[in-house]
């Protein structure tokens, strides 16, 4: 049996224009690592929005990290000031990951 | 009449009117995402090259420099001109009113190359040296919105991010890039690529312009927020800032199909640069109204009704002045 160890695991839906920003607050957290995901379309408060590269502004990212409780809290207090005004949709879990060392 | 009949009835427009009216109908009509965004770097290297090519024929003259002037006044200027009217009459903050007047200050390159490719079909060729001013149209305004969005002092006005944004943005980049290529490559070195560039550029527009009617329309029955009195201001804006941009080019002493260009630039709204800097710079800005507005509402009134309007008001005023 493989052994498992607890650590957290950080979605963030995010306009690509800020995943730089996101990224850089993940790095000066502790992170060592992320993941961005390309998405196609969705709905919210403000309505439909869908991927267009043409225009670019509406393009979103879901921003996907695995760390430790310590930095995940350290990064989350860091977005905090952007969660209102960058309409950032964030959802933390618990998860068993291998290799532990790794996040 | 003759003008708009056929400007109605021209390739490119028709499947703009297609892209819209699948897109209202609901239709799943679509180009992929990446395909599109590569016809857009294709129209833009491509008008690029040719305006690069022109200047390279006729040299750096005093017109162009002149031209080049004005367009960057007017580009700053129009900010200042529109927002107070979108803060009073569009009933929008301070911050919505800065992002709304820097697109309607800067410009769209898709109306622009549409005009250019119906104009030149018909005899009414736009000089070379208008693809200069409209790359130098493209940045001024979102200086000039972000001034009237943050008079009241808040937030950095020059952060880093939006300053890479605004002065190497990816159209900027590519639209100076290939006009400065045309220039040094010249009418020789642009011959054995001319297939690619010239042959078929109007079938690529088409294809953009399908994508983009799609996208203009669903832009619309996507927004909640436009309001009548926006899309109101949508329509007047380009109106306006089109006069305002014809009288500018016709008393600087450009030809009618200049000065209808310069007018076009001024009437149209950006829906590429513009947008993605006011998300950096203003994340606060409710991105689904301007982009309704410019988008949805400018672009499609431009591409039906200014291109052919435009050129009638430069052709008569050139009699009057």
């Amino acid at each position: 049996m493989i052994k498992m160890t607890k650590r957290v695991r950080l979605e963030i839906l995010v306009d690509a224009l800020f995943a730089p920003r996101l990224a850089k607050l993940a790095e000066s957290a502790g992170f060592t690592g992320h993941t961005l995901l390309r998405t196609t379309s969705g709905r919210g408060r403000h309505g439909e929005w869908s991927e267009d590269l043409v225009t670019g502004a509406t393009v979103k990212y879901i921003f996907l990290a695995v760390a430790n409780a310590k930095r995940a809290d350290d990064f989350m207090t860091a977005i905090a000031p952007m969660l209102e005004s960058h309409s950032l949709v964030v959802l933390r879990s618990e998860v068993d990951v291998v290799r532990p060392e790794k996040f | 009449m003759d003008q708009l009949g056929a400007t109605l009835l021209s390739a490119p427009i028709l499947f703009f009117v297609l892209g819209a009216l699948a897109a209202a109908a609901r239709s799943d009509l679509a180009v992929p995402e990446t395909v599109a965004k590569g016809l857009s770097l294709y129209l833009m290297a491509a008008i690029g090259l040719k305006g690069g090519v022109e200047v390279a024929k006729t040299g750096i003259g005093p017109e162009l420099l002149s031209a080049l002037a004005t367009g960057l006044v007017l580009s700053a200027a129009i900010p200042f001109i529109v927002a107070p009217v979108i803060r009073s009459f569009g009933r929008q903050n301070r911050i919505n009113s800065g992002a709304i007047a820097a697109h309607y200050g800067s410009v769209s390159v898709v109306t622009f190359v549409t005009a250019s490719q119906i104009y030149g079909n018909s005899g009414f060729a736009i000089a070379g040296f208008m693809v200069a001013v409209l790359a130098m149209m493209e940045t001024p305004a979102i200086l000039s919105g972000l001034m009237i969005a943050r008079r009241d002092g808040s937030g950095r006005m020059f952060d880093p991010d939006v300053l890479r944004e605004v002065f190497f943005n990816g159209s900027v980049v590519l639209l100076l890039g290939s006009f400065a290529i045309g220039m040094a490559i010249g009418p020789d070195g642009f011959a054995p690529i001319e297939p690619v560039f010239k042959t078929g550029f109007t079938g690529v527009l088409c294809l953009f312009l399908l994508d983009m009617g799609l996208i203009a329309m669903r832009r619309i029955l996507q927004t909640r927020s436009l309001t009548l009195r926006l899309a109101g201001l949508a329509v007047v804006f380009p109106l306006v800032n089109g006069m305002i941009g014809i009288l500018a080019g016709t008393l600087i002493g450009l030809d009618p199909s200049s000065a209808a260009a310069l007018g076009i630039l001024c009437a149209s709204a950006s829906y590429i640069a513009v947008p993605a800097a006011m998300r950096l710079s203003l994340p606060q800005a409710d991105a689904g109204l301007y982009l309704s507005m410019s988008l949805g509402v400018t672009f499609p009134f431009n591409i039906v009704v200014g291109i052919p309007l435009f050129r009638w008001m430069a052709e008569n005023l050139g009699k009057i002045i």
